[in-house]
């Protein structure tokens, strides 16, 4: 049998009536959970797992893997909509998504994240059933070298993208840094900053980050205003559908964000949220109109969102593949694997073919499933702006804390769910910018781990990092990024940029 | 960056306490990786490098901003109503502080109802309820389907003893 | 098979925690770990099993185990229906947190399974077997690049061992960690380091697979299905278990003590454990008492000398 038939069986497979049924409701749950800030897939799945012991394994896989899928997407609607991320990989979407929900065109936004999660899943549930194998053998190529210039690279790229003033940028960035230095370090197990507070040990955690400034700081920036009566937010200002100049601009994000996620996904130590960085970077480079960006750019919203989905599935390269799980949630899913006996890995495709082929039917099934769900929900969603303000953030914070207190009830992790919150407060007030800080969080600790780990394999022979053809294209690409914009600049091109930068001061 | 005349002759407040706050961390952040030892082992990069060079960048950044808040002078800014915002700090700071004893009902529906108390709906005899009523259903929901474990306390018991004695 | 589901769901939403539960299980780490997976195994066989009619799994994350084990160690003083999930990694944790709170603050129970390392190498390695790799370990331990989980726990212990058995200084060698994950394994596979290091369960099926080579294992006899020799048959003279165990509340009486181990003997011992057991390919290293409170005293003291051998314990 050749791919294209195990593809079909795998169909069948999924057609059956209570596969679907799995598939539904583990697509469901995964958007509710994933609209939650702070409850991200890998805790609903987590929890799911005792639920599903004795059940089919099939079904239960399949909807384990709708819940991953529908958790990417549901992260989205919060970020665009309320400026809060369900998810890490959702920050991006906040940039510019909830400039465009403020602007009344939540709709389109929305839009634009629905189909294009659809089309990144598609494409790259495709790419996951015809070249799994081939992808993993390059991702293993990947070394710590090679993955610190790939940090370098999106520390370049992504730093470009933080707005108007680069002061600011950086100082956000460098708080951001300053933050993940807390907790044990990695390669060496010391303790660092943190105080003697066993709670610090374990660093600070991205969401609980992501949450403070988002949702705790957005509240008390909008509390906080005097004149609120004036910006009230507009709903629906227009179509709530995409325009057909909304299309032409979309598609292509679709599609890069596609190109950047899936391989991303696929390496070992990428992730969803660097995929979506990269992303963002890519499009506001390639945008005609970069002008826009900061002031609700569709493109920011269509290439981060199909990243996010591209490279869920990316990360289910490795984990069938190998049985390597790259990401919080695909760890889990390898438990529930070995739940029921299957041990992921290269026999996997092997030994199992049925189940393989039936789960990556199922993901097909499951991206359709989601657009059809969330497509006529749009409009209803886009109501959560309508409902008054008391009660709309009331049950953000609500929201916001549940997802806290339900990963780890420590006292500890609340009282910096408020010191981050009034830190956010702070720099939206005086316009410094949120992302970067969270970038700092994320990227700050991957790139130092991975500089020591290839400096340690080569016994601090400092060449090592430019000696892969690998480390060394990314690092020749990053200094490409650093300098061009510089001799733009000098020779005038970069006039009209500065200008308009220095006007948004 | 070129900029015209600078607005006033003051420098401004707000970046100066950035500059200061920024300069503080890098002091608290270097004094941390002094204590650690210098354990670099083969790679020559030990625990300690890496923060001190956050460090520096942090010490490099509040002279730039402190620069940067003598250039520029005061720049306007959009006064705030500070009400509200103790409100929510508030109102975070009780459910922070009752959680454990009181549970996650009673705590959250605090957080609740000074959260909407910040944004115009005063009347707290309707909200605190309310917001205790919402709570108490979102922890049904989560607790019970999802086995998420939020701190109970005597509401939530109260709760489940009569769930549990009704006949199934 | 849909009922099946349904009344899974229904059972979830029933099995409310209760007001007076009869174990509340502390699993020391976030959901999905090792040590969450153990306690809610625990929690499914007590229940299935009717030992206990309700148990609740609690989640306290952080620090290698060591923050739940001082908040257990706290706030459950005397409490006879109080349990908490632990490991041979907190050992470690203990002592490179320079936590308060240590084992001897719990009453331990029982050991409840274990999995044993393995040492291995891609199969494109010119390394062939254990006793090659001890040669160039002792020749420049630099030289010898060892992926394994973090730093302090059971993987690095497991060299450090193998260094001081080798008659190699434990300082010298060149261990990177990784967050685990799989990470440790992409860099074995992907030949970025000499060898790799971690629970046998972690490759086994690479090494099914023909990827990986298994050089040999840290069990005191060899296992059935895996094709290495011990590293006592190579002449290290290295055995440990990552073992998991379960402890109740300090200050409990010696009749409420017996309940308990009463109870986990009756779990051990029940189909549904020991169907989970081999669901999930964990080793039932099942060992209670006096003799387990031995072999738990005398894992501390060599795992506290090894940490202060690598230097990461004063």
């Amino acid at each position: 049998m050749n791919t294209f038939d195990f593809l079909m069986q795998g169909l069948s497979v999924a057609l059956d009536p209570a596969m679907l049924l799995y598939a539904l409701i583990g697509v469901t749950l995964g958007t509710a959970v994933g609209v939650l800030p702070g409850i991200g897939p890998a805790l609903t799945v987590a929890l799911l797992l005792p639920v599903t012991y004795g059940l089919d394994p099939a079904g239960s896989l399949i909807m384990f893997a709708g819940i991953y899928y529908g958790g990417m997407y549901g992260g989205s609607t919060t970020s665009i909509l309320l400026n809060t991320p369900g998810e890490s990989a959702s920050i991006v979407t906040a940039l510019e998504g909830n400039k465009m929900a403020r602007a009344g065109r939540g709709g389109p936004a929305l839009a634009t994240a629905a189909i294009g999660s659809f089309v990144a899943g598609l494409v790259a549930t495709i790419l996951l059933a015809l070249v799994a194998p081939t992808v993993v053998k390059l991702a293993l190529v990947f070394g710590p070298r090679d993955y610190f210039a790939l940090m370098v690279l999106a520390f370049v790229t992504v730093s470009s993208a933080f707005g108007d003033s680069a002061r600011k940028g950086l100082i956000s960035l460098f708080v951001g840094l300053s933050l993940a230095l807390v907790g044990i370090d990695q390669l060496t197990g010391q303790a660092r900053l943190s105080f003697g507070v066993p709670q610090l040990l374990d660093g600070v955690e991205v969401t609980t980050l992501a949450v403070a400034l988002f949702a705790v700081g957005e509240a008390l920036f909008i509390a906080g205003r005097r004149s609120a009566a004036d910006d009230q937010v507009i709903a629906v200002k227009g179509s709530v559908w995409m325009t057909a100049r909304d299309w032409s601009r979309s598609w292509k994000p679709w599609l890069r964000g596609t190109a950047i996620g899936f391989p991303i996904g696929a390496m070992p130590a990428g992730g969803a949220d660097i995929a979506t960085f990269l992303s963002y970077a890519a499009e506001k480079r390639a945008s005609p109109h970069p002008e826009e960006f900061g002031h609700g750019a569709i493109e920011g919203v269509a290439g981060p969102e199909a990243a996010n989905n591209a490279s869920a599935a990316g990360t289910l390269v490795p984990l069938l593949t190998l049985g390597l799980p790259t990401t919080a949630t695909a760890a889990i899913m390898l438990a529930g694997f070995q739940q029921f006996g299957l041990q992921p890995g290269p026999l996997l495709f092997a030994t199992n073919p049925q189940l393989v082929w039936g789960l990556i039917a199922s993901l097909l099934i499951a991206n359709l499933m989601l657009l059809v769900l969330n497509l006529p929900l749009i409009g209803l969603w886009v109501r959560l702006l309508t409902i008054p303000r008391p009660w709309l953030y009331a049950g953000i914070l609500v929201f916001a804390t549940l997802g806290t207190i339900g990963a780890n009830p420590s006292p500890v992790e609340l009282s910096m769910l408020l010191i981050f919150g009034v830190m956010g407060y702070g720099m939206r007030l005086y316009g410094y910018p949120i992302a970067p800080v969270v970038v700092g969080l994320i990227l700050g600790p991957m790139a130092e781990q991975q500089l020591r780990r290839a400096l340690s394999i080569s016994q601090g022979d400092l060449t090592t990092l430019v000696a892969s053809p690998v480390a060394a294209t990314l690092l020749a690409l990053a200094a490409l990024a650093l300098i061009v914009p510089l001799i733009l600049r000098a020779r005038g091109k970069g006039a009209v940029l500065s200008q308009l930068a220095s006007d948004e001061d | 960056m070129t900029r015209p005349a600078p607005r006033t002759r003051r420098p401004d407040g707000a970046t100066l306490i950035v500059a200061l706050i920024l300069a503080a961390v890098a002091v608290v952040i270097w004094r941390d990786a002094a204590r650690l030892p210098q354990a670099g082992g083969y790679a020559g990069v030990g625990p300690a490098d890496v923060p001190r060079w956050i460090a520096l960048g942090l010490g490099a950044l509040s002279l730039w901003s402190a620069v940067e808040a003598f250039r520029q002078g005061r720049a306007a800014r959009e006064p705030q109503n500070t009400g509200p915002i103790l409100w929510i700090v508030g109102g975070l700071a009780a459910q922070l502080a009752l959680l454990a004893t009181a549970g996650f009902s009673i705590a959250t529906g605090l957080l609740f109802a000074a959260t909407a108390r910040a944004f115009g709906k005063r009347n707290l005899a309707l909200t605190v309820p309310l917001g205790i009523a919402f709570a108490l259903m979102v922890y049904l929901v989560f607790a019970g389907l999802l086995q998420l474990a939020l701190p109970a306390g005597p509401l939530e018991r109260l709760v489940w003893s009569l769930l549990r004695g009704a006949p199934e | 098979m849909k009922q099946t589901f349904f009344a899974g769901l229904i059972a979830a939403a029933l099995a409310v925690p209760a007001m007076a539960e009869d174990y509340t299980i502390i699993a020391p780490a976030a959901p999905g770990g090792g040590w969450d997976q153990t306690a809610r195994t625990m929690q499914e066989a007590l229940q299935a099993e009717g030992i206990s009619e309700s148990v609740q799994v609690q989640n306290v994350p952080g620090a290698g185990g060591t923050v739940g084990l001082a908040q257990f160690a706290a706030n459950a003083q005397g409490q006879p229906d109080q349990l908490i999930v632990g490991g041979y990694v907190m050992v470690g944790a203990i002592l490179t947190n320079k936590s308060p709170v240590s084992l001897a603050d719990v009453t331990p129970i029982a050991r409840l399974t274990g999995e044993y390392e393995a040492i291995v190498v891609p199969v494109a390695s010119e390394i062939q077997d254990i006793g090659q790799l001890v040669e160039m370990l002792k020749a420049d331990p630099g030289a010898v690049s060892w992926a394994g989980g973090s730093a302090g726990g059971a993987d690095h212990i497991a060299v450090g061992l193998i260094a001081k058995a080798a008659g190699v200084d434990p300082t010298k060698i060149n261990y990177i960690a990784f967050s685990g994950g799989g990470e440790a394994l992409a860099a074995i596979l992907g030949s970025q380091v000499t060898a790799g290091i971690s629970s046998l369960g972690e490759f086994k099926a690479q090494a099914d697979a023909g990827t990986l080579r298994i050089l040999a294992v840290s069990s005191g006899e060899r296992i059935e299905g895996v094709d290495a020799p011990t590293l006592k048959e190579a002449g290290l003279d290295v055995e440990m278990q990552n073992w998991r165990m379960v402890a109740a509340a300090p200050g409990i009486t010696d009749d409420q003590k017996a309940a308990i181990t009463a109870d986990i003997e009756r779990m051990v011992q029940s189909p549904t454990w020991q169907d989970a057991l081999a669901a999930r390919g964990w080793a039932d290293t099942y060992l209670s008492g006096a003799d387990f409170q031995t072999q738990l005293d005398q894992d501390i003291a060599a795992t506290q000398a090894v940490l202060q051998d690598i230097g990461l314990v004063e």
